[in-house]
């Protein structure tokens, strides 16, 4: 009676679990928590710190228009390119900064490693859609805004279950 | 979201108005003509204290209110009821409809998600009529090489034959659709439509993949027809009777299922390969062939397709629930209804407040027998229903060849032994005619 | 009169025999193409035909220096990107000279021992579903993301982390993570627990996989098959323990054998060895030092000495992963190969399925531990 043993087993564990709880994470209500506040790299020491690879950040006050992000990217995805801004800095007399075009980009994050200045982070923000693929592409400026993120849930493991709550 | 809303434009405002205004008259005019014709002609007119009931007497009612009850009283006894509404097609449905919603409800939580919930304010409970809108709005295509006809018919018989179905099942002393004699008979004949319907409407596709969902389906149903039939002949031996009133009746201290547990539960099994449910399902959704004998039917087809097949499962509930569980028999949860004060009514004071057609309606129509009977009947069905949805989440499907060796030679042989045990019990005299009642 | 090429002589049409293209528009076949001859329900012959999502990596390879190959590199398997990852940064270490601190290994291989878990967890979904078993897709498909939490948590990403790099990992691990891993992992142990009462102990599923399939042990060895395929024909291989890397050899491996070498042992020691990745975390999480560096910084533009060539083997969710770097003093690699094991568990699906029902090939095809993309990189 192998089998209708198994097969009791199979219904009652169908049974039990229509007592635990639902795993679903319910976006757009919920949206995930994340560990600190995205990529970094520090460059003294060579090593990232941990954190989500969103969109990126750029400081103005820290870049140089040295262009080691856009090389960097070359071999990978292509996605950086300089551009001309109208700001004065005396710390970037070419008046150059990375464009990104997040239609290329594979949120690798080894731009991020180029950077030798602390000039780009990447955040927590992953909501980029657009209606147009020229939305798509990034300007220093845009870049240069703190994104503005609600994420509060995270998974709770309890005695019936894991939720996301 | 993603759509943006056109400008408003006045022309299209306008255009839209007069669209919905044609189209509404256009049904109205379409359905209400029949109706009356209908009314006047072909059902006939209730006497009600001695006049006969016209159209025009009818709507007198709004001005008399003691008149109505006794119109609805003589409405709830006609054969027009039985078949739309109550123990027929609209209480088929609707059971029919909330099996399918909690179905992915539970299913849902079985895989720890949550199923539908956008449709309707509570957790998604305009889901299917959110489904039912949009198969109504498809488009019908039928293959150009098709068998016009068969193709068009196909779904129709489907619904048909179920209907058909519903149709023998007793849900209260009394109300059935359909009181014949040789019922089970009956239900046997009918069962037998489905394997021929379901070949036509794959055969006239004239596509590969209808075509082996076909055959396969009807390997299926055809192959575990036998040990249907021969697992509920242990109940009529106990019960002497072929009709399914009477077999209800007779469970009225107990149910068959304690003196036949082998009958019940190959009948489960073939009850669930007759459904094509999960572990059965080969002829719907293998991941072979797209999706079987459905797979070129499309819009209002596959609706109702997909309503006669859960029509079909509340049937197969309930003839399961009558002939093994018992009915619509339990102990009287239902109070037992005042009559004498709603004859005499209430006395408050200087007025007597009495409702005048209510006594007769409540004594004779819907009685505390019937109440209870009804609300057993339902809590069973739900039961078994809820019984045969569980698999669904456990088990794999079944391979063709496993299922022919199960229905020729296993499920065939554990029917004779659950014969012979009915045989036994009768002839110990310890059930039946003689013995225990 | 030259000869013609095999694949366009003219063959006698058996008239019993139908070619049914198990293709790749089909829900049962991943992305890539069978085509299977049938005589009624029995096959006869089946080729498989791969090549549908080639693209070329280790071609592209050749133009991109040791770093920057990284996020190119680990896409053939994307949520298994580690273990891909894993051998061309062992060889590339070799080539430069470089040794890796200690804490790098210990994140390492707790970083490929959960990208295992998440491989096989994605594999066993998609074997529930071409069983029909829709309970069995979203089981696995939902634990799984307990573990992708914690890669998220670790690198930054779901799929491809791009987390390896020559000389360590690329980032240390946040604080309060060893708390919230074993949690996690203690809860995902329990969970994987109950899937023995749904599917492998099911009676449907015993009887659907078990006595078809059947790999011989001398077969299994001759045809070249490596991973779970070969250890549930009974040969007791694996890497870990044979040829061990970073810091295996101070870890306690336990490796799972089953004799009978049918489609149900091909499918149950996946879910075995998961139970013993849970293990390994657990004591990796144990042993590893709390502090340390990560990553050992290196000049820019990385090259080589000379024309050097290394051969370097890791053990993945498939099997057996190995990466041949040639270098000849340039940044850019002047060769890569990658040896998968889909590519070589293939090799025993025609031998398998010749004689076999055609509603076992399913559980047959997928069973040999399969992933399409990394058959053809």
């Amino acid at each position: 009676m192998g089998t209708a043993t198994g097969i009791i087993r199979a219904l009652n564990s169908g049974i039990k679990h229509l007592a635990t709880k639902r795993f679903t994470l319910r976006y757009p209500e919920e949206k995930l928590k994340f560990v600190g506040d995205g990529y970094q790299f520090d460059p003294s020491t060579g090593v990232g710190i941990a954190g989500l690879k969103g969109r990126h950040l750029l400081f103005h006050d820290k870049c140089t228009g040295c262009q080691l992000c856009s090389i960097a990217c070359e071999g990978v995805a292509e996605a950086i390119g300089m551009v001309k801004v109208p700001e004065e800095h005396k710390h970037n007399k070419k008046a150059i900064m990375p464009q990104i075009d997040y239609g290329k980009c594979v949120f690798c994050g080894l731009c991020v490693d180029a950077c030798p200045f602390y000039a780009l982070y990447m955040t927590n923000d992953y909501e980029l859609s657009s209606f147009s693929k020229e939305g798509l592409i990034y300007t220093p400026a845009q870049l240069q805004v703190k994104p503005y993120v609600a994420q509060d849930s995270e998974i709770i493991i309890t005695d019936r279950g894991a939720t996301h709550g | 979201m993603s759509v943006i809303a056109p400008d408003f434009k006045l022309s299209s405002f306008i255009k839209s108005l007069l669209d919905n205004i044609f189209w509404i008259l256009l049904l109205l005019v379409l359905i209400g003509i029949p109706l009356v014709f209908m009314v006047l002609f072909v059902i006939p007119l209730p006497v009600i204290d001695g006049e006969l009931l016209t159209p025009f007497l009818a709507l007198s009612w709004i001005a008399d209110p003691s008149r109505t009850l006794p119109i609805i009283q003589a409405f709830l006894e006609t054969d027009i009821f039985r078949v739309m509404a109550f123990p027929g097609f609209g209480f088929a449905a609707l059971l029919a409809a909330g099996t399918i919603f909690a179905e992915r409800k539970m299913m849902a939580k079985i895989q720890l998600r949550v199923g539908p919930f956008y449709c309707g304010k509570f957790e998604g409970i305009l889901q299917l009529m959110g489904d039912g809108l949009k198969l109504i709005s498809k488009e019908i295509i039928i293959p150009a090489k098709a068998d016009k006809p068969i193709f068009w018919a196909a779904p129709v018989m489907f619904v048909a034959a179920a209907a058909a179905f519903v149709a023998l099942i007793p849900v209260a002393p009394g109300w059935v659709v359909a009181d014949v004699d040789l019922g089970l008979l009956a239900v046997f004949a009918v069962i037998g439509f489905f394997p021929i319907i379901t070949i036509l409407s794959a055969w006239s596709a004239n596509s590969k993949y209808p075509f082996i969902g076909g055959i396969r389906a009807l390997f299926q149903m055809v192959s575990f027809e036998i040990p249907l039939i021969l697992s509920l002949l242990g109940v009529v031996i106990l019960t002497g009777s072929l009709n399914l009133s009477e077999i209800a009746a007779s469970q009225s201290n107990f149910p068959w299922i304690i003196f036949l547990p082998v009958g019940a539960i190959v009948f489960f099994i073939t009850m669930l390969a007759e459904l094509e449910r999960i572990p059965f399902d080969l002829p719907e959704a293998e991941s072979e062939i797209v999706a079987g004998w459905l797979t070129e039917l499309s819009g209002m087809m596959y609706g109702l397709v997909q309503l006669g097949s859960y029509l079909k499962l509340y049937a197969f509930a309930g003839l399961f629930v009558v002939l093994f569980l018992g009915g619509w028999n339990g102990p009287m949860v239902v109070p037992s209804l005042p009559l004498e004060l709603i004859e005499n009514g209430i006395e408050m004071g200087p007025i007597t407040l009495k409702i005048s057609g209510l006594a007769p309606l409540l004594s004779e129509v819907i009685t505390q027998e019937m109440l209870n009977g009804t609300l057993w009947f339902v809590l069973k069905t739900v039961g078994v229903i809820f019984f045969i949805i569980l698999p669904r989440g456990v088990f794999p499907r079944i391979r063709v060849d496993m299922l022919l060796d199960l229905g020729w030679s296993k499920l065939i042989g554990l029917a004779f032994v659950n014969i012979f045990i009915a045989l036994g019990l009768l002839y110990a005299g310890v059930l039946g005619p003689g013995g225990l009642q | 009169m030259n000869e013609i090429m095999p694949g366009l002589a003219l063959q006698k049409v058996d008239e019993r025999i139908m070619t049914l293209n198990v293709g790749p528009q089909h829900p049962g076949s991943g992305h890539m193409r069978l085509i299977v001859q049938i005589d009624g329900d029995y096959i006869v012959a089946c080729d498989p035909d791969p090549g549908y999502v080639h693209r070329g990596e280790e071609k592209m390879a050749e133009y991109r220096n040791y770093i920057l190959n990284i996020p190119h590199l680990e896409r053939p398997v994307i949520h298994d990107s580690c273990n891909v990852l894993y051998p061309y940064v062992l060889g590339v270490e070799e080539i430069l000279g470089i040794e890796v601190p200690e804490r790098a290994k210990y994140v390492r291989v707790i970083a490929s021992e959960l990208n295992r878990c998440i491989y096989i967890m994605y594999w066993l979904a998609i074997y529930g579903i071409f069983l029909g078993h829709s309970t069995m897709f979203m089981w696995p498909a939902g634990d799984r993301e307990l573990l992708i939490d914690l890669m998220e948590k670790m690198t930054g990403a779901r799929v491809t982390h791009a987390f390896f790099v020559p000389g360590g990992v690329r980032n240390d691990l946040p604080a309060n993570f060893e708390d919230v891993c074993l949690r996690y992992v203690n809860y995902f142990e329990k969970r994987i627990k109950e899937y023995s009462a749904v599917f492998y102990d099911n009676p449907i599923l015993i009887a659907r996989t078990k006595d078809t399939g059947v790999l011989s042990r001398q077969d299994a060895i001759r045809l070249g098959t490596t991973g779970s395929v070969l250890r549930a024909s009974g040969v007791d291989y694996d890497l870990r323990k044979k040829e061990p890397y970073d810091v295996y050899d101070e870890l306690d491996v336990h490796t799972n054998v089953m004799k009978e070498g049918d489609s149900y042992a091909r499918s149950k020691i996946p879910w075995l060895d998961m139970l013993e990745s849970c293990n390994i975390i657990r004591q990796a999480l144990q042993k590893m030092p709390k502090s340390g560096s990560v990553r050992v910084k290196l000049k820019p533009n990385p090259k080589g000495k000379g024309l050097t060539s290394v051969y370097k083997r890791v053990e993945s969710g498939r099997g057996s992963l190995g990466c041949y770097v040639v270098s000849d003093g340039k940044p850019e690699p002047y060769r890569l190969k990658l040896s998968v094991p889909s590519f070589r568990n293939l090799i025993a699906l025609p031998y398998l399925l010749k004689g076999e029902k055609l509603g076992n090939m399913p559980s047959v095809y997928w069973s040999l531990n399969y992933w399409p993309v990394e058959a053809d990189r």
